[in-house]
């Protein structure tokens, strides 16, 4: 996909695939056919009132395709946290989900002001959530973590001050990998 | 009451004649079970989940929730009633416990039982299957029939969460009908169990019991139904309070909160749900583990709990402060809870695992499913968006699908019709002018 080859210089790539899914993920990430259902979402900055429909909208959808019940449950966990995080951390953003018949790939665009350090973003508990996040009830820094244990393949692209972009592939599939 | 498209009974039936096809219950229908077509509703009883916003919002009365007719239990010996304990807060606060009780003795039951008098033992029953059942978070209560079929349809992977042993009024019936058979000598035919329920599910799971393994109840009688000549009753006792048996501090079970509260201990976290709406998102958010930190959720399709059944005469709301009235102030009397301890031991109340009703699903077949999902985004794109329900589906999305499954054709859009006969008529003038 394009979003993988648009790396800048400056800019820091983070990549994380689960035990035996790497080489099927980025079979698919390479191959350019089109998505079978797509589903775009709008995230708005610090909305947590409308935050989780993007998420919920997929999670339906899912289900009337006869998704397994564990497969769906990990797309619902880390789709909700990601859509959380753009509207907790960034300025706004938009979830653009792609269905095929045998993954899903939900990627996630913000409009900044992007992550400094992804590998510490990923540490459990560390989290940058202002004081209203917080009050909320968001921000406890369990979010990227949690994504990551629930996808195949987790790519995040971002630099300080730049926009930040977030994508994960969960394969319908059983029986390898997770 | 047969249905024949379909293997499931429901209370609610549709009376062909009064519905005029306004669209009304298609858009509360939390399933989307109803379609208008032909200008008359039609419930999909594979969908129907029997919660009864249809019935509240029918303008026209043509939806009617049935139970069964009182004049049943003259076809037994021996009649007993069971009721329901959202019963007691459908009176002024003048009429006592005793007398509502006794009145249900003069419309000819030889005997009357509560749901209240097995309450606490049902929390101590709960609590002991939650300590059992650790390794499955939460446990959902089993007891409002909506919640059940709504789990069966919607939520299939919550069903192992689902408490796994019969409903108060069921525990009662079995303890009662061994008890009077073996009192009385009479066999099992011969002694007729009624309920008195609160809400049109009720009746649904007394004619088709989910999971059940014996006989249970023989009947369903709405509250709404005996209400008047109950009342009649009531006038005449006033006067002359009988003395007898009553057990205010188990009403608890009429009122989901109070029922939490009561289940929540030390080791256990309870959570109280009620409204259908509620109800769904929660058990979505139960779906997904965001709630594994509560051991047991009530949850009821009515608001407040069965006080808000559609049979009952009294708001909610009322209904709930006068039963929490009769808690506060009465005293309960002596219950041997032996025979159902026996029972109990014996797994006699022991729950079959409950079987899904898949009806989500576009196709058994994932492929193909997705080539339906994108057939239905494309005729979606062509659809107004106006989500009007008067090509009588729901929604837009409802009628896209309701396309690509054969179910109705684009021209069911009143919409797309409207705009396209205009765009013939313009087409006319110019050519004509």
């Amino acid at each position: 996909m394009q979003d993988f080859a648009a790396a800048k210089s400056e800019a820091a790539d983070y990549w994380h695939f689960q035990p035996g899914r790497e080489e099927c993920s980025r079979r698919h990430l390479a191959s350019l056919h089109e998505a079978d259902v797509t589903l775009e979402s709008l995230i708005p900055e610090k909305d947590f009132n409308t935050a989780g429909r993007g998420s919920a909208e997929v999670k339906n959808l899912l289900k009337r395709l006869g998704v397994d019940p564990e497969i769906l449950r990990r797309v619902a966990v880390a789709a909700y946290e990601a859509e959380i995080n753009v509207a907790a951390h960034s300025k706004g953003g938009i979830m653009t989900s792609s269905i095929y018949s045998d993954l899903i790939h939900i990627v996630f665009r913000d409009k900044g002001p992007g992550i400094a350090d992804i590998a510490q973003a990923m540490v459990p508990g560390f989290s940058t959530a202002d004081d209203m996040v917080r009050e909320l009830g968001f921000g406890a820094g369990l979010g990227l973590p949690n994504i990551q244990k629930n996808v195949d393949a987790l790519h995040i692209h971002s630099a300080a001050g730049a926009s930040t972009l977030l994508e994960f592939l969960i394969h319908f599939d059983t029986n390898h990998g997770q | 009451m047969d249905n024949k498209e379909t293997k499931y009974f429901h209370a609610l039936q549709i009376v062909e004649e009064n519905c005029t096809g306004c669209t009304a219950c298609v858009r509360v229908c939390p399933t989307e079970a109803i379609r208008v077509r032909d200008r008359k509703a039609h419930i999909d009883p594979n969908r129907c989940v029997d919660c009864g916003k249809c019935a509240e919002v029918c303008p026209f009365h043509a939806i009617i929730p049935r139970s069964d007719p009182l004049d049943l239990i003259h076809n037994f010996k021996y009649k007993v009633a069971i009721i329901s304990t959202s019963y007691f807060g459908q009176f002024t606060e003048d009429v006592s416990y005793a007398v509502a009780k006794q009145a249900l003795f003069e419309l000819g039951f030889d005997d009357v039982q509560e749901e209240a008098m097995v309450t606490d033992f049902m929390i101590r029953m709960i609590r002991a299957y939650i300590r059992a059942n650790r390794d499955k978070r939460p446990i959902i209560s089993s007891n409002c029939p909506t919640v059940v079929r709504l789990i069966q349809l919607k939520f299939p992977s919550l069903l192992p969460n689902l408490f796994h042993l019969e409903a108060p009024m069921s525990i009662l019936t079995r303890s009662l009908r061994e008890q009077i058979m073996a009192e009385k000598g009479l066999s099992e035919d011969e002694i007729g169990i009624f309920l008195i329920v609160p809400c049109p599910a009720h009746v649904t799971a007394v004619h088709q019991p989910e999971g059940a393994y014996k006989h249970l109840q023989d009947g369903a009688f709405s509250i709404g139904m005996i209400y008047g000549k109950v009342r009649e009753h009531i006038k005449n006792l006033q006067n002359n309070p009988p003395q007898i048996a009553t057990y205010p501090k188990g009403l608890t079970w009429a009122l989901s909160g109070v029922q939490a509260d009561l289940v929540d201990c030390e080791d256990i976290r309870a959570l109280s749900v009620n409204g259908v709406d509620n109800v769904m998102e929660i058990l979505s958010r139960v779906e997904d583990h965001y709630l594994d930190q509560y051991d047991y959720i009530v949850m009821r399709s009515c608001t407040n709990g069965c006080v808000g059944g559609f049979f009952n005469v009294e708001n909610p709301f009322v209904a709930m402060s006068r039963i929490k009235k009769m808690i506060k102030e009465g005293t309960d009397s002596e219950i041997d809870v032996e025979d159902l301890k026996k029972l109990y031991q014996q797994g006699e109340f022991d729950v079959a695992p409950l079987a899904p009703r898949p009806v989500l699903e576009l196709d058994k077949d994932i492929k193909t499913a997705i080539v339906k999902m994108k057939r239905i985004n494309e005729i979606l794109t062509t659809l107004p968006g106006l989500n009007c329900s008067a090509c009588g589906s729901p929604s837009c999305y409802a009628l896209a699908e309701d396309i690509v499954q054969g179910k109705a054709t684009i021209e069911d859009c009143v919409v797309l019709l409207q705009r396209h006969t205009r765009e013939d008529g313009a087409d006319e003038t110019n050519l004509n002018g």
